[in-house]
């Protein structure tokens, strides 16, 4: 077989290939155009990083840095994705508390993410988890929050109500003792 | 079906289904397979030490080759795909079905060319032989890995990304035909229903490919598709039975001595032909290659 058959069969097969996956994509584009999905960075490091094996999964990492993959997570509940702050005023704490709310699997978890207090003063937190999401529809949810009092940490379900992009109300009701937490998006 | 094929798919959906064949496949495919290969060689009298000092010289060759991988992404390779992402790509394609099943299939004729490159070009072969120089065909071969084999397919994937593909989902691809790949490097497998030898790479098809007997050289490069092949003009059937190796063979069960061979033959190579034009063109030039006025 020629170089120059041999030339022209790879140049067809991939313009084939890669035309479909074009021509696909505007049919993709117009749809969620339609729908009106939102568009809103997320973190993929997690996601992927336990899919690629060894060989790929250096590649993750830079993902995010580039900022790559935000095109492609997007999806009506994603949006809630990244850092938020809460302020509590009680006698345990009174200072605000920013939360990174990641996507795991098909679940949200929150972890702390760093202090602040009244003065200004900040401090990165140990990551510990502090909420999880089991269930999320864009604008209600259901899930598991972690507070402590008193020294004892307790797993109470929780509701997730969205405000708007930017705020959501969690509230809790454990044995009588009731709270509402006001989430704004850091 | 078009409205199948161009649905916005999520990335955690995915990246799950990858998950579950790139990587589980070894959990539940590649290593029970291996451990019914050993009972089979049990079965026919074939367990020999050879072949078990063999797979274990396979295994540790993988380690070798990942540990030159993770360095090379972490210094390189990471921030080509994404760069080029950026900065010299076709507009950026959305997930949907389409773009997988594309891209799994550029990925697969990049493997391809990447694969035919690696036999016929020197310093491509010195690496690839490592993979080759088994005289036994199990699932341990295809860990078999040489100390440059994650360079050359950087070259033929990068052109996926400049098509508007997304470098993860190339890279998972990528993953997705090599995983396919490993499969069929079984004798336990004979030849299945015509239809399927016929569109898609097989154990029989693999076999020929590893096979050191004249007519099978550097036949059925395919990963997932042997189309590729059958369209390209390197299409061998498996008829005469296949001996297994490469024809000078390493005769070593050492990893290191195994894993460097190739490199090694290839500075003997090149120390042997005079001249420095004619020791570059050994690099590039076919194995086994001469200049004119020292052929004999």
């Amino acid at each position: 077989m020629t170089h120059t058959t041999l030339f022209m069969r790879s140049v067809a097969v991939i313009v084939v290939l890669a035309g479909l996956a074009h021509l696909f994509a505007c049919d993709t584009q117009e749809t969620q155009a339609k729908i009106g999905t939102r568009h809103v960075p997320v973190d993929t490091t997690d996601m992927l990083v336990t899919s690629l094996n060894s060989t790929q999964a250096i590649a993750v990492d830079r993902a995010q840095e580039h900022e790559l993959a935000p095109r492609a997570l997007q999806s009506d509940t994603d949006y809630i994705i990244g850092k938020w702050r809460v302020t509590y005023d009680s006698e345990a704490f009174k200072g605000t508390i920013v939360y990174d709310l990641k996507k795991e699997g098909k679940v949200f978890h929150a972890y702390t993410f760093q202090y602040e207090d009244e003065n200004g003063g900040s401090q990165k937190a140990e990551g510990t988890k502090a909420l999880t999401i089991q269930e999320f529809d864009g604008y209600k949810g259901t899930g598991v929050y972690v507070f402590t009092y008193e020294g004892e940490t307790y797993d109470v379900a929780c509701q997730i109500d969205m405000v708007d992009e930017n705020t959501f109300m969690l509230s809790y009701d454990y044995y009588g003792y009731s709270d509402m937490e006001t989430w704004k998006r850091f | 079906m078009i409205e199948f094929l161009s649905k916005h798919l999520d990335w955690v959906d995915v990246n799950y289904w990858f998950h579950v064949f790139n990587d589980l496949s070894t959990i539940y495919v590649i290593i029970p397979f291996f451990i019914f290969e050993l009972i089979r060689y049990r079965y026919l009298n074939r367990l020999t030490k050879d072949v078990i000092y063999d797979s274990i010289t396979n295994v540790i060759t993988i380690f070798a080759f990942t540990l030159i991988e993770y360095v090379l992404g972490i210094l390189f390779m990471t921030k080509v795909y994404f760069w080029v992402y950026e900065h010299m790509s076709l507009p950026h394609l959305p997930l949907n079905g389409m773009t997988i099943i594309s891209c799994i299939l550029l990925a697969d004729f990049a493997y391809y060319w990447d694969h035919r490159m690696m036999h016929r070009v020197g310093i491509g072969w010195a690496t690839h032989t490592v993979h080759h120089s088994s005289e036994h065909f199990n699932m341990s071969v295809a860990y078999r890995f040489g100390p440059l084999d994650a360079i050359f397919p950087i070259l033929f994937s990068l052109p996926i990304v400049m098509l508007g593909f997304d470098p993860i989902l190339v890279l998972l691809s990528e993953v997705f035909v090599q995983t396919f790949q490993a499969i069929l490097h079984t004798e336990a497998i004979g030849k299945l229903p015509k239809s399927i030898e016929y569109v898609f790479n097989t154990p029989s098809h693999h076999r020929v490919h590893h096979a050191s007997n004249p007519q099978y050289w550097d036949k059925n490069y395919g990963g997932v598709l042997i189309i590729w092949d059958r369209m390209l003009g390197t299409f061998e059937p498996e008829e005469e039975k296949v001996i297994y190796g490469i024809t000078e063979p390493v005769n070593s069960i050492n990893p290191i001595k195994v894993f460097f061979h190739g490199i090694h033959r290839l500075f003997r190579d090149m120390g042997k032909v005079k001249g420095l034009k004619n020791k570059l063109l050994v690099l590039v030039k076919p194995p086994g290659w001469l200049p004119k006025d020292q052929r004999s």
